[in-house]
């Protein structure tokens, strides 16, 4: 442990890519774990990630990301970017450090998340239940209110997918944009639909690379192009391909590469 | 100690009990409650299903709620023999159990019948149909666990009856039913066929299980485990739900009525039209609760928790998330805590009193208490982190009144799987080794011993070996043994097998208090 004590911090702005064992720490009896992997003397925070990105011990992360200005999470460095879980299972990665009483998690729940009026509505619910039982079955969490129906005029929109490493499972976020591009695909009644896939190396800072497997360009395409068609976008209208080559990495953000890309052209 | 002994001290009450609940009855509820001949609905009977009746179970009562009034059996499909072995839809469904089948109820027909009842048909209420069928031992895993045989073509095939290439080759380690094994019967048959053994799931509520998730998007149209399409509903063009079956290969109760008529009522040809859309009608208007307490008397009515009894269900908003602090899942049941539940005129019930606290402190522990959820396939690997801290509501069991996981996804909380499955000798051992460019399962490898492949035996992928969809957990006190292959043969056991998976470390009071808090559901 002395030697985390003896690296210096990173400076912000620094890019990091590694591979490591993620380390879970208990921040409390009423709080989530956090988790944090250690590279080179230092500890960063996988604070960030969308729901993919969540590490999970028992299997080695792939970290890649620049380090950012603000106070330590989870009793580590923050760093902006992504965290990808290596599928394969690894015994080694298996520590998880017990609740210390100094770094402790910040409790969820469904007043701090939501849209304000989801959260008025609940706090609304709240008030009225505690003064009467039986609403408290009344579900608490409203309905987010759709995104507003496209209107013209139409003009190309095109989104961005991004991946896990060696994976095609996308993020929620994302999957609720990619929704949002097929109503708008079918609303603009689109004369094209373009989706194209792409993999890519990641290249760590010990100056190693990591490579995608070569068919996970047309897993991600097609996997989208499914989905696409199976929300309504026509299909004829739509040109499916993916990359072969692998996009090479920099070290730098590599986790851009590995995506899908799809544009609609009304 | 003292907890624990309440229920015993209940039984002894029950007497005074049941006719203080008599007293706050109609007369059509006690009519059909208190006739021991009828607890049993017999397929073929020609009866009156009343709007809403309350029936005997282990812990006090269950009531079953027609929401579209009662219900005339006579030619009605759910309830008519409607194949060879003369079992109808009831047999397996019935209402004195929560519209499930307990092992008790089971064994009791067995004791009743010699044997001769059609629930203990060779083709699936038997360890296997090539065994001795007049023979107790032969159907063992039925009188025992209540399990019933599930037999399914290998390799798989996809709604549309293309061909799965599966991502593993399985062979039989153990085979003590002998059906996995039988030259007719097993794996290595004419027609490969695996046979696993399962509890069957309650007709009740289905409102809850047929509609897609609020709240949870993208999981409206995807899959939680890896943001996949759900399936269509053939008959709407929809997506479908999966809560319906734990392996999730029937996707509509008409599907599911189907597949049951072939496959356990022996039906000699499909079903009409018109029937399958009596027994929809009747299966989605059909709710079940506990409604009665040994020990804590009415769990309905004034003053009681809101979230009990059948009508709330009826009345509940379906497939939303309960796992926040106003609905924490079932309701509040603070009106059973001891500042509020303190003696009076009309509650000087000690035993009951001391229940209902235990109750609502129950409530609390399966909504508060959290613990380390670790190496669950298919649940930490979705996006959640392995290990996630959650409770046991405010986890895996989150929809507000029915208590499964909302969002669409299937989970290997060890049931099936080694090392963390109960010791089960008596269930056929499956190894499973996966292909190695097949994603492993995330948490066991390519190499798996399993009881049942269970979501896997429908998709063919590694990742899913053992999987299967969490269920509802409302008149668990009717319908026990618990879980999908009957390792809890009772609540105390069902708790101690999440105590023990995931080290969490009940005090036995909060243990006790658990059990009190599912019964009363």
């Amino acid at each position: 442990m002395a030697a985390f004590a003896l690296a210096a911090d990173p400076r912000p702005g620094t890019a990091v890519s590694f591979l490591a064992c993620p380390i879970a720490r208990d921040t409390g009896p009423d709080t989530d774990l956090c988790f944090f992997a250690e590279y080179d003397g230092v500890r960063y925070a996988l604070v960030n990630p969308p729901d993919w990105g969540v590490p999970q011990l028992k299997h080695r992360v792939l970290v890649e990301g620049r380090v950012k200005e603000g106070a330590p999470y989870c009793g580590a460095v923050p760093i902006e970017g992504r965290a990808s879980v290596i599928a394969e299972l690894d015994d080694s990665c298996n520590t998880l450090l017990p609740f210390d009483g100094i770094i402790k998690g910040i409790a969820g729940g469904v007043f701090n998340s939501g849209t304000p009026q989801q959260r008025a509505l609940a706090e609304d619910l709240a008030r009225r239940a505690a003064l009467d039982p039986a609403l408290s079955i009344e579900p608490a969490i409203a309905e987010a209110l759709p995104p507003p129906p496209p209107v013209p005029p139409f003009e190309r929109r095109t989104l961005s997918i991004m991946y896990p490493f060696d994976s095609d499972r996308a993020s929620g976020p994302d999957m609720i944009k990619l929704k949002e591009l097929a109503l708008f695909a079918k609303v603009a009644g689109a004369r094209s639909v373009q989706v194209i896939g792409y993999r890519a190396t990641s290249r760590l800072s010990d100056g190693s690379n990591l490579v995608e497997r070569p068919q996970m360009a047309q897993a991600r395409a097609t996997k989208i192009a499914s989905i696409l068609a199976a929300l309504g976008v026509d299909a004829k209208r739509s040109q499916v391909s993916w990359e072969t080559q692998t996009i090479g990495g920099s070290g730098e953000e590599d986790w851009r590469n590995r995506k899908v890309e799809v544009s609609v052209d009304p | 100690m003292k907890l624990g002994s309440l229920r015993n001290r209940g039984v002894l009450q029950f007497a005074a009990a049941a006719l203080i609940a008599a007293c706050a009855v109609p007369l059509v509820i006690l009519a059909d409650t208190y006739d021991a001949a009828e607890a049993w609905w017999k397929p073929g009977d020609q009866r009156l299903m009343p709007a809403s009746a309350d029936y005997d179970d282990p812990l006090g009562r269950v009531r079953i709620l027609n929401a579209a009034g009662s219900v005339q059996t006579k030619d009605h499909p759910f309830f008519t023999p409607l194949g060879a072995n003369g079992r109808a839809c009831v047999s397996c469904h019935q209402p004195s159990n929560g519209m499930g089948l307990s092992a008790e109820t089971i064994r009791k027909r067995w004791d009743e019948t010699g044997g001769k009842d059609p629930l203990f048909a060779a083709i699936d209420g038997s360890n296997c149909p090539n065994l001795p069928q007049a023979e107790r031992s032969s159907h063992s895993l039925l009188l025992e666990r209540g399990l019933f045989r599930v037999f399914q073509a290998w390799p798989p095939r996809g709604s549309d009856g293309t061909l799965i290439q599966p991502e593993f080759t399985i062979e039989v380690v153990r085979d003590p039913t002998g059906c996995n094994t039988d030259p007719i019967y097993g794996l290595n048959g004419r027609s490969p066929t695996i046979s696993v053994f399962r509890r069957p799931r309650p007709v009740a509520n289905l409102k809850y299980l047929l509609e897609l998730p609020h709240g949870v998007p993208p999981s409206d149209f995807l899959f939680y485990n890896d943001k996949s399409l759900l399936p269509r509903n053939p008959e709407t063009g929809g997506f479908a739900s999966l809560q319906l079956m734990s392996d999730g290969r029937d996707l509509t109760p008409r599907i599911q009525a189907r597949d049951a008529a072939l496959n356990h009522l022996e039906a000699h040809g499909a079903l009409s039209e018109k029937q399958l859309s009596q027994i929809e009608s009747f299966e989605t208007q059909v709710y079940s609760a506990q409604s009665f307490d040994k020990v804590g008397g009415n769990l309905t009515g004034a003053g009681a928790p809101p979230g009990l009894g059948p009508e709330a269900l009826e009345k509940g908003a379906p497939a939303r998330l309960g796992n926040n602090p106003i609905n924490r899942i079932f309701g509040s049941f603070a009106m059973w805590q001891p500042v509020n539940s303190a003696p009076d005129a009309e509650n000087s019930d000690q035993p009951q009193r001391e229940f209902r606290e235990s109750v609502a402190r129950g409530a609390d522990v399966f909504y508060l208490r959290r613990f380390i959820i670790n190496d669950v396939g298919k649940y930490n690997d979705k996006g959640l982190g392995n290990p996630f801290k959650r409770s046991c509501g405010s986890g895996c069991h989150n929809t507000l009144l029915m208590g499964m996981d909302l969002a669409p996804g299937y989970m290997d909380l060890g049931l099936n799987n080694l090392p963390w499955a109960n010791a089960r000798p008596d269930l056929p051992l499956f190894k499973v080794v996966c292909n190695t460019d097949a994603a492993p399962q995330s948490y066991l490898g390519r190499i798996i011993y399993t009881h049942d492949p269970a979501r896997a035996l429908i998709t063919g992928k590694c990742a899913d070996v053992g999987a299967s969809m969490t269920q509802q957990s409302r008149s668990l006190a009717a319908r026990a043994p618990y879980f999908m292959n009957g390792s809890a043969a009772n609540l105390r056991e069902l708790v101690d097998f999440y105590d023990r998976r995931f080290n969490i470390g009940y005090t036995e009071r909060e243990k006790v208090d658990l059990v009190n808090f599912l019964g009363v559901l």
